[in-house]
């Protein structure tokens, strides 16, 4: 804006798949984005930036681009997009870092694996659907005044918290190649879970009252689309912006299922 | 929504013991026997003390062909597991896409070569036991196996048959060799995640250990398998011949009768060209 | 007894702790409970939360300290502006809430016994802040989130997410207005439709946006409440806005560093010599000035957040001591163990270092002030209860009948539009002129729990039944919206970009001014030129111009709508600032530096004037009757530390 800053000035090119809705042919678009150095300028704001000059590099007027964001601090999950080809949350995508240049180019792509509502906006409607399918709740009585929860070692808190810090974005999934985009929610049931919902298998499992759910959950982590769907591509834990150890739980959880399998076959319970 | 398992379902969902029978047919046995199956390959190089390659080779064919009732065993210990593990797989293999194109990490290569071995690995079994056991020598460049010319009759098969072009011979040796890695893989890489599939190995550094040991294994079974690989190509197949005739008149001498009968049996199997 | 409607309906705007909290409430109970949420309510602000949540606990206890003093602290931490008996109702719940998390399996930071662990926390000597490593919010919200979805998948919860909240639907006037449903839009198909309600519980959260760049996540416009005090909904305190002290400053907002980064012993410093630009490991310990410890020996980094906002301001803006001269000081925790700082603040620690790139293990973070918190909000009302001291809770309160709220009064943080409640940010019941670290999410879900089932009371026993009412109530307000939407979408030009009428434009210079005139220093004349400013904005905004005049998930459409109200919700803020002639908590006037009990120990009643389209401004006297008003000075030492930081160079 200042001419102090002129001299830090330079242009990144967002190329963006865009798609007008669910259905509609998807297209690509480039857009010019002026950036200063050590502005901490992030995709956002290279976002927020196209959608008050919505005209793209060739000069052609277009509409803002549609995507999806909240806390931008990377805690809620919201914008996650596939950017240069990996899935991602966009808000801590710097571009000093990613595109240091003059001229650099970022691609932006919606998820892969979930349905295009528009532009980068996506449905992850499944992902949630999932938690219902494990049961991802500690079933308590009610809500009156009961007393403390069970007691926890401050070991058993550091797995727990680990995993209670999945923000249910959809990157392990995205990055995973046994789990499908699929647009028909009655087809959802029965399609691969994904990494994120078994790791909640594992961390409500790993609660006192949580697990007295545990048969239930485990029955749904052996039928059709549950841990054995998995292939071990690891990909979901390379991915996953919280560090969480996805691979560990899924390892965990199909120990816990085998045992379970095991039970069940001997004592048909 | 919270009702409990439909009565009627088995107790164990059928979808996760399908999984579970076939990452275990993939280690047992199908892994042991390729695990046996090399090294008595490879017995055609070092041999045993005070005997050569091909009589040690010999020998031990002739054990295996000794034990009784070998093709129920062969149907149902290899290779009814082996097309239960093939067929599943490739259906398993079917539901995955891989993605290495943008997520082009170590164990996502793994993921997907695991898929691509079992594919190759599926048709080189296929072809390597019809021509050799079933005696399907109608198949391209192949010729049978004689279980009394052991050591001779598989240098001739991988070398691309009785009358060998160049070509016959390069196309048919990298299959074998190439056929031979892939499988090695598959089971150093299979034991890998039937660890982690059965919750033996949970914690990161658990896998990241297991992955060395099998990494190891996998090593040490491809230089087994490489070793009877240049064992065979490399064999004197006249000389090699000399000796099993030897070995063979021997035992026919002796009139064993249950030697007979397997010479009778294998006599009517395989087309014995000479 | 009044007959009971068994099929009551309520519909709850906001699904953020406040929100989830109370669908919780009113499933329990037995109501139809119909949740909309601008983001998947697992994407809710509250997930921003990072240090904890305030509970006396028997460890306090035992050293003194008790729900009474929970209550004094936070009412001085108000600096007497809240009604005391909501503060001493939320306290006195604030164990048994705790317990209900820990039973919901909140992961709670645990002893080596396996007890819940506490942290320090701004505005208090004790600790009573229980915590779930640096993301506390996110962890409260997702235990409630998953007890939604329990709900959810029983069939007592709808959820409509991706749905915004357009307009009240009110039948009556005056006294007799209630509220009978809501009018939303689906942001995807953008279809929309009027959803009738026995009640409706706004818990929509706070209006950071209104300055631009704030801690607050992207839809905390203050958009739905502007709507409600355009509905006719009374707003109370509005100038009172937290300013946090600690954020990292970004191009696209302001990330907040929790105040738990100084709980576990953070220490916020400048180099003593201006203009030091030395790597800050280099400077030694002598050459530090450590503003807050040598301000406030009692509280050191602990003073409530007005305080601290105020001295680092001052020491970057009046004595120009910032770090490498810009408007930022050090946050050290660099001499602190990592292991331990990984166990209780890796999540904000691994924040920074994602977004400024630095190492906080290694070197101190950089951070200023910036907008975080709205204690002003939708005006609620309550019924006030009478009962005996409690000689553990009250221990030596000094009286023998205290004053809290009545539970499951319907009235409880209703607005004055009957059926039409505010529960969490949104209201202004709890923080008074600052809010007290860790007590919002306390406020939140307190709201939810308590104020839930006055709701659940009064939809079952006193509100009109939804099918009594004419359908043409309903059809006319999603007339009305329709038109609204219409109006704007007729503006469309692809490709808009005069700065005139583009409605990014238009946000980007009003959260410029409100920063700069209405937020950590406010004076009268720079205010003033503020609503001028406004003014021409809200002119500008007439002529708004979309770029996008599509009818399928038109993000343009939505942003454009909610800075209208945002113009409001900003005018309304701007003229409560300038009225208040005083200074109290966060409202900070050098031109009237004295807090003025005489004059406006009130409550600010903001009342939206159809005709003028500006604010009609009244006062209410503050409730108190328990805690005494007193000076609020957190011990600040007398000897001016100006001159300190030169004597410490000197004598180097």
């Amino acid at each position: 804006m200042t001419t102090a800053t002129q001299s830090k000035a330079r242009t990144i090119r967002f190329k963006i798949k865009r798609s007008d809705g669910p259905g509609k042919p998807s297209y690509w678009q480039t857009f010019n984005v002026p950036v200063n150095k050590g502005e901490g300028a992030n995709v956002i704001s290279c976002l927020q930036y196209i959608a008050a000059n919505p005209i793209t590099a060739d000069g052609t007027a277009t509409t803002p681009v549609a995507w999806k964001a909240g806390c931008l601090e990377e805690v809620c999950g919201a914008c996650t997009m596939v950017i240069n080809g990996k899935v991602r949350q966009s808000c801590s995508c710097m571009m000093d870092t990613v595109a240091p240049n003059e001229g650099d180019t970022i691609t932006l792509e919606p998820m892969r694996k979930f349905p295009v509502v528009r532009d980068l906006f996506v449905d992850r409607a499944r992902l949630f659907e999932s938690l219902k399918r494990v049961k991802a709740w500690v079933p308590t009585d009610n809500l009156w005044d009961l007393g403390a929860g069970p007691i926890e070692t401050p070991e058993q808190h550091e797995v727990r918290y680990k995993l209670s810090e999945c923000m249910s974005c959809g990157c392990c999934m995205d990055a995973c190649p046994q789990f499908h985009k699929i647009e028909d929610d009655a087809k959802w049931q029965n399609a691969f879970i994904g990494a994120a919902p078994i790791s909640q298998v594992r961390y409500f499992n790993l609660h006192e009252t949580g697990a007295t759910l545990k048969t239930e959950r485990l029955n749904e982590m052996a039928a059709k689309g549950g841990i054995s769907d998995c292939g071990n591509a690891q990909n979901c834990v390379k991915h996953c912006p919280k560090s969480i150890p996805l691979t560990e739980s899924i390892a965990a959880v199909g120990r816990d299922t085998t045992i379970h399998a095991v039970k069940q076959f001997f004592t048909g319970k | 929504m919270s009702e409990s398992a439909n009565p009627a379902q088995p107790a164990v969902p059928t979808p996760f013991l399908l999984r579970r029978l076939h990452s275990l047919a993939g280690l047992l046995p199908i892994g042991a026997f390729v695990i046996m199956h090399l090294t008595t390959n490879a017995s055609v190089v070092w041999g045993e003390l005070g005997k050569g390659g091909v009589e040690t080779y010999q020998h031990e064919v002739n054990f295996i062909h000794s034990m009784p009732l070998l093709l129920l065993i062969e149907i149902f210990g290899l290779w009814l597991p082996i097309a239960f593990h093939s067929i599943l797989g490739f259906y398993y293999a079917f539901t995955g896409t891989s993605n290495v194109k943008h997520y082009g990490y170590g164990a996502n290569w793994r993921y997907a070569l695991q898929r691509f071995t079992g594919y190759f690995g599926f048709i080189f079994i296929l072809y390597h036991v019809a021509t050799l056991r079933w005696g399907w020598t109608w198949l391209p460049f192949s010729s049978g196996f004689d279980a009394h010319m052991a050591a001779s009759t598989t240098a001739q098969a991988i070398r691309g048959g009785m009358d060998p072009t160049a070509l016959a011979g390069f196309l048919i040796g990298a299959l074998y060799l190439v056929g031979v890695l892939a499988l090695v893989y598959h089971l150093a890489n299979g034991l890998w995640t039937f660890a982690i599939t059965w919750g033996i190995t949970v914690s990161e550094g658990a896998q990241r250990r297991w992955g060395f040991a099998c990494t190891g294994f996998g090593l040490a079974m491809a230089a087994v398998g490489t070793m009877a690989f240049v064992g065979f190509v490399t064999l004197d197949i006249e000389a090699a011949q000399q000796t099993e005739s030897q070995m063979h008149a021997e035992v026919v001498n002796a009139d064993t009768p249950a030697i007979n009968e397997l010479a009778d049996n294998d006599n009517n199997n395989t087309t014995h060209q000479r | 007894m009044p007959s009971v409607n068994k099929n009551a309906r309520v519909i709850v705007v906001g699904g953020g702790l406040a929100g989830l909290a109370a669908c919780v409430r009113l499933a329990e109970q037995g109501v139809n409970v119909d949740c909309f949420s601008i983001v998947p309510v697992k994407r809710s602000h509250s997930v921003c939360a990072q240090g904890g949540i305030n509970a006396t606990n028997e460890i306090a206890r035992q050293q003194g300290y008790s729900e009474w003093v929970h209550m004094d602290e936070t009412l001085i931490g108000g600096d007497f502006l809240a009604d005391q008996p909501p503060v001493y109702e939320m306290t006195h719940w604030a164990p048994k809430i705790i317990d209900l998390l820990d039973r919901m399996g909140v992961p709670f930071n645990r002893t080596a016994e396996g007890q819940r662990d506490l942290r320090l926390f701004g505005g208090s000597l004790f600790k009573r802040t229980h915590f779930s490593g640096a993301t506390t919010g996110q962890q409260l919200l997702y235990a409630l989130d998953e007890q939604v979805r329990r709900s959810e998948a029983e069939g007592k919860v709808t959820k409509y997410e991706s749905w915004e909240f357009l307009w009240p639907i009110t039948k009556g006037e005056g006294a007799d207005k209630k509220c009978v449903g809501i009018v939303a839009q689906d942001l995807r198909t953008m279809q929309i439709r009027a959803f009738p309600a026995e009640a409706v519980i706004m818990a929509t959260g706070g209006c950071g946006l209104v300055f631009g760049k704030s801690t607050n996540s992207v839809m905390c416009t203050g958009g739905a409440a502007a709507r409600c005090y355009k509905a006719g909904a009374h707003y109370a305190n509005g100038e009172m806005i937290q300013v946090h002290p600690t954020a990292i400053p970004g191009a696209d907002k302001c990330r907040l560093m929790s105040e738990s980064a100084r709980g576990e012993g953070g220490r916020v410093w400048v180099p003593a010599k201006i203009g030091d630009t030395r790597d800050p490991r280099e400077i030694p310990e002598g050459e530090r000035y450590y503003l807050l410890e040598e301000r406030y020996p009692k509280y050191g980094n602990l003073v409530p957040r007005d305080i601290a906002t105020r001295e680092i301001f001052s020491v970057c803006v009046d004595d120009n001591m910032g770090v490498d001269g810009k408007n930022q000081v050090y946050l050290d925790l660099s001499f602190k163990d990592r292991k331990e700082l990984d166990l209780k603040l890796g999540g904000i620690l691994e924040i920074y270092e994602k977004f400024a790139g630095e190492d906080p293990h290694e070197v101190p973070m950089k951070i200023f002030p910036a907008v975080h918190y709205s204690m002003g909000g939708l005006w609620t009302t309550f019924t006030p209860q009478q009962r005996p001291a409690d000689p553990v809770q009250d221990l030596n309160c000094g009286f023998d009948t205290v004053t809290g709220m009545k539970f499951g009064a319907h009235n409880t943080m209703m607005t004055n539009i009957n059926g039409l409640y505010a529960f969490g940010e949104v209201n202004f019941a709890y923080h008074g002129a600052t809010r007290l670290g860790a007590n919002a999410l306390l406020s939140c879900i307190f709201d939810g729990l308590f104020s839930g089932q006055g709701v659940a009371n009064f939809v079952k026993e006193a509100a009109e039944p939804v099918a009594d009412i004419h359908q043409s109530v309903y059809d006319e307000a999603v007339q009305q919206e329709h038109f609204k939407t219409q109006k704007l979408i007729d503006t469309a030009e692809a490709g808009h970009s005069d700065p005139a009428t583009n409605p990014y434009q238009i946000a980007l210079e009003m959260g410029e001014e409100m920063t700069a005139a209405c937020t950590v220093v406010k004076t009268g004349p720079r205010m003033e030129k503020a609503m001028s400013k406004l003014n021409e904005l809200q002119g500008r905004y007439e002529n708004v111009r979309l770029a996008d005049g599509g009818m399928w998930t038109n993000q343009n459409l939505s942003f454009t709508r909610a800075l209208g109200d945002m113009l409001t919700l900003g005018e309304a803020i701007l003229q409560g600032s300038i009225n208040r002639e005083e200074s109290r908590g966060s409202h900070y006037r050098p031109d009237f530096l004295e807090r003025d009990d005489e004059r406006f120990h009130q409550t600010t009643i903001a009342e939206f004037n159809p005709t003028t389209g500006k604010p009609d401004l009244s006062y209410k006297d503050v409730i108190g009757g328990m805690v005494k008003l007193r000076p609020r000075d957190y011990g600040r030492t007398e000897s001016e530390p100006k001159a300190e930081p030169k004597e410490a160079t000197a004598k180097v």
